[in-house]
């Protein structure tokens, strides 16, 4: 609760007239072999940057083994039937480019950037290694004896416990539960896994191209049809896990790491998708609530009191599920006091309207920061691929900011009683058991686990 | 290959304050930023953090802005803002829709001319720093690693040695007296640089900067320590317990040559041929070949943005199979291998092209579309306020393009020997111990 009375700034100049914020015509067409392509011209550097993504991540292919397309992703770079790594990494450099192949919960991707002058050499290094990536046996297994510490560090790093935790009670049996394998299940990895995840969803019907950047795009279009034209696949079957239950009631769930001296608060609940109509009106009562330096959330339990640095809110859409979480690294004798503040101003929200000059700051704020990333490649690029990945409107960036500045008071309020149900939150705090165990009980029923998942009590 | 020109125009206000303008009509977006030459190198003596501790403060309120009022006028404008502190230079900056380019002005000049903060804001941001600290360090695997463990082993000139976060016993000694002071001696407009970057014409940035910062009076030139280091004539090592990682980890520093040197270009290309990711060669021969490694990256931290003794650094997680000696050995043949061969006219070819497209995305840099701008306002901040030279930024680049592969060798001859070094190990505390514990 602030008790701090707030005073207000005198002889601030105010707001000129505000310019047009127009975003770069995209050039969309899909291929013959069923590629869909967007490109877009920035002159801003004489870059590109851009991005192959394929529909299928983690998820899709979770009842094999967790985490198998983000390790397909990570070998996908290691050889081709024409390049040997070495040879690849060189001929990246040679270029001045750089490349990353990841793969998400629902998508996997080969992201690029390098000069525009080498537009062709780089649009053919990615048309290689999606289509002719070689899965090396001893690439393999150097990537795979990585992966095993790599996930080894994750379970000594609060945040990721925290975050993995969350995901298993919000998602339960769906395949979002699953953040990331075990030892035992990157041990089990087999090089014909990856393969056969390759081969699905690698395919030009299940892929989105979109290039950002310093060209002519007629001309770019004409080298993309060139490079990637002869490639032919289909798009893998999808299956549909059953809706996970939306948890009932509260619940704490602790995971002990002995020694912490922090604990790191993450709070959720289900949430909703990018296309849901409910999405802009959610996004600005986050906004309001935790998801901005100037909301309510960051205003109490940081600037008013102290209790952590960096506390936010967001909503997390994932294609078939969303959740929404309140994450703070609070000082261990707070972690009651910081609970009840979360949970206090979302209780605010459902209860009190928001006052109208507030609604207008959070309005100028989302519809602002919404116009920052016009100015570079990057954000253009990822401007245009949560709209091409969402399957959203083709005017989404167009109407986005009008949408927010029609919002009401009312509609908040309802908004925040929808989805800010605080009797239903789930908490989980990661933190050393002997100094938290106390507060986290004054909240509810409390299931307590190492930070290798197994139950303690 | 195309070259890029950015167009800047730069002058000095009566008050020595420095302007920079970088106008870009490519969205309607402006960035400006305010840099003070202060960092935590030169903060003072028994005030470990402070400098940090101090920029924190800057967000707490003043003369016509009180606490909350910054963050709340930049946000409900539709910007963004932070501020960091490093080595040699503080930095506070915005990203807004160009129409509220006047009030971002407003409220830089107002905390310029004078602080206003109380005891009770200073309690809070000591908190809040603290979990900050907690949160990067003291409750994270290899927190701190290498950039609080390297100095303390590598230098002996309390400037550059001392922990930069800052004791905790530091922190709590620092008082508003401490703030005041620390305020008036290095935040007056003849030590800090002013820059508007995107939607802004030059006039227009010019006018606004004399109407807003015009008045601020001069303050005496800052008194800066001498942050020169002594010959350093052998090896240095230092140990470190890594508390929650299981990996044993290695830093290995060595001093590098004074910057905007022929030295320094060609150590810089080094750097490159050693750490440029999965093409480099410490990567390619400690990870990839001889598998010793998980991880063995690094380089040197923000080139262009500080002013006294700094490291190329090279960090290296190992498997535990194999000794710190041994992989201090695999480490010492790739260095001994670059002495004595040399690099060969195409991979120096590579690293150029290399080198030329990361500068243009420095020059780019936008942390992710949130802050517009940002490689190129702290390479313009940089340039003012070390060289006096903002068009730098557009010749800069000559420098690194003429090194040759002769210069390459000889700066890993000079430079990377042992004697010059520091290494620090970060070891994990065994895993019986921890049970105990």
């Amino acid at each position: 609760m602030a008790t701090r009375t707030v005073e207000v700034a005198t002889g601030v100049p105010g707001l000129s007239a505000e310019r047009a914020v127009t975003w770069p015509k995209r050039t969309k067409a899909r291929l013959s072999n069923g590629l869909e392509v967007i490109l877009a011209e920035a002159h801003s550097i004489p870059k590109l940057h851009g991005e192959l993504f394929f529909r299928s991540g983690n998820a899709a292919v979770a009842d094999r083994a967790p985490g198998l397309a983000e390790m397909t992703a990570t070998v996908v770079r290691t050889g081709t039937a024409k390049r040997a790594s070495r040879q690849i990494e060189e001929d990246l450099r040679r270029i001045g480019a750089d490349l990353a192949s990841h793969a998400g919960p629902d998508t996997s991707a080969i992201s690029f950037a390098g000069l525009s002058e080498f537009a062709e050499p780089l649009l053919g290094m990615v048309n290689e290694l999606a289509r002719e990536a070689a899965f090396p046996e001893a690439e393999f297994e150097r990537e795979r004896r990585q992966k095993l510490e790599e996930v080894k560090l994750e379970r000594t790093q609060p945040g990721f416990l925290a975050g993995e935790r969350l995901r298993k009670v919000l998602f339960g049996a769906h395949p979002y539960a699953l953040v990331s394998p075990s030892e035992e299940q990157v041990a089990a990895y087999k090089r014909e896994d990856l393969q056969k995840v390759y081969r699905d969803s690698y395919t030009p019907e299940n892929g989105l191209l979109l290039v950002v950047g310093d060209f002519d795009s007629n001309e770019m279009m004409r080298g993309v049809e060139k490079v990637f034209g002869a490639w032919a696949g289909k798009k893998p079957e999808s299956k549909t896990a059953a809706p996970p239950a939306n948890p009932r009631g509260r619940r704490v769930y602790l995971v002990h790491v002995p020694g912490a001296v922090q604990t790191q608060i993450l709070v959720g609940c289900h949430a909703i998708t990018r296309k849901h109509p409910d999405w802009v009106k959610l996004g600005l009562t986050n906004s309001l609530y935790g998801g901005a330096f100037n909301s309510r959330l960051v205003m109490n339990i940081r600037e008013d009191k102290g209790y952590t640095y960096s506390p936010r809110s967001g909503v997390h859409a994932l294609r078939q599920h969303g959740y929404f979480s309140v994450s703070a690294a609070v000082r261990n004798d707070v972690v009651a006091a910081s609970l009840t503040e979360i949970f206090y101003e979302m209780d605010k929200l459902r209860s009190v309207p928001v006052p109208v000059a507030e609604l207008a700051d959070a309005q100028n704020y989302l519809s602002g920061v919404f116009a920052l990333g016009l100015a570079t490649q990057d954000g253009l690029l990822s401007q245009f691929s949560t709209v091409a990945l969402n399957e959203l409107p083709d005017d989404y960036l167009e109407t986005y900011r009008a949408k927010v500045r029609t919002l009401t008071p009312n509609d908040l309020l309802e908004t925040a009683r929808k989805y800010l149900d605080s009797a239903n939150m789930q908490i989980v705090v990661v933190g050393d058991r002997a100094q938290i165990e106390s507060q986290a009980a004054l909240f509810c029923e409390l299931e307590i686990y190492d930070a290798q998942g197994k139950q303690l009590s | 290959m195309k070259t890029l020109q950015v167009g800047i125009e730069s002058t000095t206000l009566s008050n020595g304050l420095k302007v920079v303008i970088a106008p870009d009509t490519t969205a309607p977006v402006v960035t400006v930023g305010v840099y003070y030459k202060i960092g935590f190198r030169l903060e003072p003596q028994g005030r470990s953090g402070f400098a940090h501790l101090f920029e924190h403060m800057m967000f707490q309120g003043s003369a016509n802005a009180p606490k909350m009022q910054h963050i709340k006028l930049i946000n409900s404008s539709g910007g963004t803002l932070n501020g960091s502190t490093s080595y040699d230079v503080t930095n506070y900056y915005e990203a807004v829709p160009s129409n509220a380019l006047e009030r971002v002005l407003w409220l830089e000049a107002d905390r310029m001319r004078a602080l206003k903060v109380d005891d009770e804001n200073l309690k809070n941001q000591r908190d809040v720093v603290k979990e900050e600290v907690r949160v990067n360090v003291m409750n994270q695997p290899y927190g701190g690693f290498p950039w609080l463990d390297m100095p303390p082993v590598a230098f002996r000139n309390w400037a550059n040695a001392h922990n930069f976060y800052g004791d905790f016993a530091d922190l709590d000694a620092a008082d508003l007296k401490d703030v005041q002071a620390f305020f008036k001696t290095y935040y007056v407009p003849n030590n800090a640089v002013l820059l508007v970057l995107g939607d802004v014409k030059v006039e227009e940035g010019i006018a606004l900067a004399k109407k807003y910062f015009g008045d601020i009076p001069a303050g005496a030139v800052p008194p800066f320590a001498d942050p020169s280091e002594p010959e350093q004539s052998e090896e240095r090592r230092g140990n470190v317990e890594e508390k929650f990682g299981t990996l044993p980890a290695m830093a290995i520093g060595y001093v590098l040559p004074a910057r905007r040197t022929a030295d320094w270009c060609a150590m810089a290309l080094l750097d490159q041929a050693l750490h440029g990711g999965r093409a480099g060669r410490m990567h390619r021969e400690l990870v990839q070949e001889k598998q010793i490694a998980v991880e063995a990256e690094g380089g040197i931290d923000d080139l262009f943005g500080y002013n006294g003794p700094s490291q190329v650094t090279t960090r290296i997680f190992h498997k535990s199979e194999f000794s710190s000696e041994a992989t201090l050995a695999a480490f010492d043949a790739v260095v001994r291998e670059v002495q004595e061969q040399g690099i060969n006219a195409d991979e120096l070819e590579q690293l150029k092209v290399k080198w030329c497209s990361d500068y243009y995305a420095t020059l780019e840099g936008g942390r992710g579309g949130s802050m517009p701008k940002y490689g190129l306002m702290h390479l313009l901040a940089c340039f003012t306020l070390f060289d006096n030279e903002p068009q730098l930024v557009n010749t800069i680049l000559d420098g690194f393009l003429a090194v040759t592969r002769e210069q390459i060798q000889a700066a890993a001859k000079k430079y990377l020997r042992r004697e010059k070094r520091a290494i620090v190990f970060r070891t994990p505390v065994k895993a019986s111990e921890k049970e105990a514990a």
